[in-house]
């Protein structure tokens, strides 16, 4: 009966069902979608088209099932969004509805019509391309998944806090677990800092919390010095290479003599460096190599480094940044306590803190670099950081005085807007200036014995300019992405111009990448404070753990398929075949002849469709994605008019 | 069915790894372009006998793009039999009087928006001075 019914589905294929989304107005507002719908209604095969406001909606959807499972239609085609947001979405309804996912063909008509396009001509090429994938649809067979073995094994790039929690959720679920990192510590930039906002907790307790909890852990296995060398294979089955080797000269040079000089062992917190784990540092390199099931991204950022010049840095010993100056406050602990707070012995009786430097960098205004995009977003956790910074050098030393230079003051966070309000409290001075009229930070020459003179046309005093004296001047730098270029590479993962790496989409498959079995954690992905790092990297660990849960992964049908009614055994296919023994000829009985006939192999198949071009029969396709489909779809394209 | 019914269409055959969603990208960017390119989604443009891209200009598509991954083609050797296909398809319409311009083979990645737009807006302007592929002379 099941036999029956699948046969029925095979063979018919002349019902299509098309559905068209009005994306809230994202494509509606631009494409009129009663006309696609209207245009779209009398070309062959299509029995039924409809529309809703939200196509992936649960109502959208079971407009879909519904009509499956009553048997109005047999295929289906969805015009909406980028098939890489939907394209499973609207699968996984069919499945549900009882149907074979992989009858389903997508039209986008948002990115690549509403979002480009205006006017009647969006109107019209919108119908076209759900006519043209309606063509296609009819020619759709439904194919069943291969499904593959997935280990429970994950590996982890970067020990930072987010690697760190994302390794100790996934050991915690029963997978085992690689870490690799490049440095010699655990611990990443939250091992360099202080007290972190909103809570006031001390960095170093967070590493120390957590960095155990993964040392001490069976399953996961850590390796630091190591980098990765070479990556292959899919989801559930991927092949990592990596090469762990001492530091070459110069290399973590300062870290290493902290190390040395604190007489820290292994295991233990050396403050702004992080934790060695127990093997040390390796003397010998090494090549490694992991069969994981999937790959978590955790490599993190780096702070903005000022030009030479810019805000005096590099040209003024006094002009430090954030991280340098969170250093500053906690050796200062060390000391006796003071009304004042010192640096290299020198009192500091006034700081000017600056915003925003290298971040929400503008075009024309700040300088660019030729083979470095301008960092154009805000690093979100400047403000909030450099704010607690203030307050704790108000509360600690109250004769240090505090004069805050910024454009807008960002504390968007739980417990965040208080650091400002704090800050008030605290008679931190706030100046705020326009981007084109930054500070400029001269060396002073006019009387008193402070090194510094800030320069601000302020517009909280209506461009007034201000003068303030000052004998160490902070620079709240950014976040940049550490440079992955290679892994990028290698992964074939997307970034964006920014040097970020993309998730898929924010908000329907966050911290997702495009290839299967790659995750996020943290921010490689977007500037995060500590928090969102570790939220981030919770979710990756959860959904790692989901996709791996199951023991086996499902991958697309997609391979080459014979049709023997037509192949006469020519071997131009095995010929052009680029996956050597995907493709042979094998000898078979036909109607009582022994002949040859091309044969594939499915496992080693990649469906690139090489053999596609070359058969002069016509007899070898793709499956899902066929020459006739291709020609189809040209045929509504070139239509006089696309309905019969 | 009449706003763009002569328009010179423009075929973009688009890789599903890089092209695609560069053209994706462009949209997300909404960055504008000629409304006249229809994009097909395609894995490997490897998969298209000549006949395909004659066939096209016999029906009526005025240019054809083969946005490819380029060097990081996901199936290895792909890029250089399409390469040499092309080279092929290139040559037949010589012979048939198309102007070879016609057809461009190029490689757009994932975040490639001004590429992209690049690509389609030099296309475009070419078939506004080349006219309709039968335009030119025929061998029999």
């Amino acid at each position: 009966m099941e036999d029956e019914d699948k046969a029925k589905e095979t063979t018919s294929g002349q019902k299509v069902g098309v559905y068209v989304c009005h994306c809230g107005g994202n494509i509606s507002d631009h494409v009129d979608v009663g006309k696609v719908c209207e245009n779209i209604k009398n070309v062959p095969g299509v029995v039924s088209v409809r529309n809703n406001m939200f196509m992936c909606s649960d109502p959208g959807q079971e407009m879909i099932m519904e009509d499956l499972k009553n048997g109005t239609i047999d295929r289906v085609v969805v015009a909406s969004c980028a098939p890489s947001l939907h394209e499973t979405t609207f699968r996984n309804a069919i499945s549900r509805a009882g149907g074979n996912p992989y009858i389903y063909e997508h039209a986008n008509i948002r990115e690549q019509v509403s979002w480009v396009h205006h006017g009647d001509n969006a109107t019209e090429k919108a119908s076209r391309l759900v006519a043209a994938a309606a063509a296609k649809a009819k020619g759709l067979q439904p194919l069943e998944a291969f499904r593959v073995d997935a280990r429970k094994h994950a590996t982890v790039i970067g020990g930072g806090i987010a690697g760190l929690r994302a390794a100790k959720d996934l050991a915690d679920r029963g997978i085992e677990v690689v870490l690799i990192e490049k440095s010699p510590f655990l611990g990443g930039w939250t091992a360099k800092w202080d007290h972190v906002f909103p809570t006031g907790d001390n960095a170093s307790d967070l590493i120390m919390e957590l960095a155990p909890q993964v040392l001490n852990d069976p399953t996961i296995t850590v390796y630091n010095c190591a980098r990765v060398t070479s990556f292959e294979g899919f989801v559930g089955n991927f092949k990592l290479g990596f090469k762990t080797q001492s530091p070459e000269k110069g290399e973590y040079e300062d870290e290493i003599k902290k190390m040395i000089e604190s007489g820290k062992k292994p295991g233990e917190f050396i403050p702004f460096v992080g934790v060695s784990p127990s093997s040390g540092i390796p003397d010998a390199s090494e090549e490694h190599t992991v069969q994981t099931g999937a790959i978590i991204l955790a490599t993190g950022f780096r702070p903005y480094t000022p030009r030479t010049g810019e805000f005096g840095y590099g040209k003024f010993q006094e002009v430090i940044t954030l991280p340098e100056l969170i250093r500053i406050i906690a050796e200062n602990r060390e000391n006796e306590p003071d009304d004042t707070l010192k640096v290299n012995g020198r009192d500091i009786k006034s700081i000017a803190m600056i915003h925003c430097v290298g971040s929400r960098q503008i075009p024309g205004i700040h300088e660019e670099d030729e083979d470095k995009p301008l960092n154009q977003y805000c690093s979100r956790t400047c403000c909030s950081a450099v704010l607690h910074a203030a307050n704790m050098i108000r509360e600690t030393h109250p004769k240090t005085h505090i004069y805050d230079f910024y454009r807008d003051i960002r504390t968007y966070g739980r417990g965040q807007e208080e650091l400002y309000e704090d800050a008030s409290k605290n008679k931190v001075v706030f100046f705020r200036f326009e981007a084109q009229d930054s500070p400029v930070v001269a060396k002073n020459s006019g009387p008193g014995d402070h090194p510094l003179l800030v320069t601000v046309k302020d517009t909280l005093t209506f461009g007034e300019e201000i003068q303030a004296p000052a004998d160490l001047v902070v620079l709240a730098v950014g976040m940049e992405p550490n440079n992955v270029s290679d892994l990028v590479e290698m992964m074939k993962i997307s970034e964006g111009v920014d040097k970020f790496l993309l998730e898929v989409h924010p908000k329907l498959r966050p911290v997702e990448v495009a290839v299967s079995g790659i995750l996020l954690a943290g921010t490689c992905q977007a500037p995060f404070d500590i928090g969102e790092a570790c939220a981030a990297a919770s979710g990756a660990a959860v959904k790692t753990s989901a996709l791996l849960g199951r023991g086996y992964v499902e991958l697309d049908p997609f391979v080459a398929e014979v049709d023997l009614n037509k192949c006469k055994g020519t071997g131009a296919c095995v010929e052009a075949c680029l996956n050597k023994g995907a493709l042979t000829l094998v000898e078979m009985e036909i109607n009582g002849e022994t002949v040859k006939r091309a044969q594939v192999n499915p496992a080693t198949c990649s469906g690139c469709g090489a053999c596609t071009a070359v058969c002069p029969e016509r007899a070898i396709n793709v499956k899902g994605w066929t020459l006739k489909q291709y020609e189809d779809m040209v045929d509504m394209i070139v239509a006089d008019r696309i309905a019969a | 069915m009449s706003a763009q019914e002569n328009q010179a269409k423009i075929l973009v055959l688009a890789t599903e790894d890089c092209a695609y969603p560069g053209a994706d990208a462009t949209g997300q960017a909404h960055m504008s372009y000629p409304e006249n390119t229809y994009i097909l989604r395609v894995r490997a443009p490897v998969m298209f006998p000549e006949k395909f891209y004659l066939d096209c200009f016999t029906k009526g598509i005025y240019g054809i793009i083969i946005m490819s991954c380029g060097v990081e083609c996901p199936y290895e050797g792909a890029y250089n039999a399409l390469a040499a296909r092309i080279e092929k398809v290139y040559a037949i319409m010589r012979d048939q009087g198309l102007d070879s311009r016609r057809l461009r083979l190029t490689g757009i990645c994932t975040v490639c928006t001004r590429a992209f737009v690049k690509e389609v807006k030099q296309m475009n302007d070419l078939m506004a001075e080349l006219g309709p592929p039968g335009s030119g002379k025929k061998a029999a």
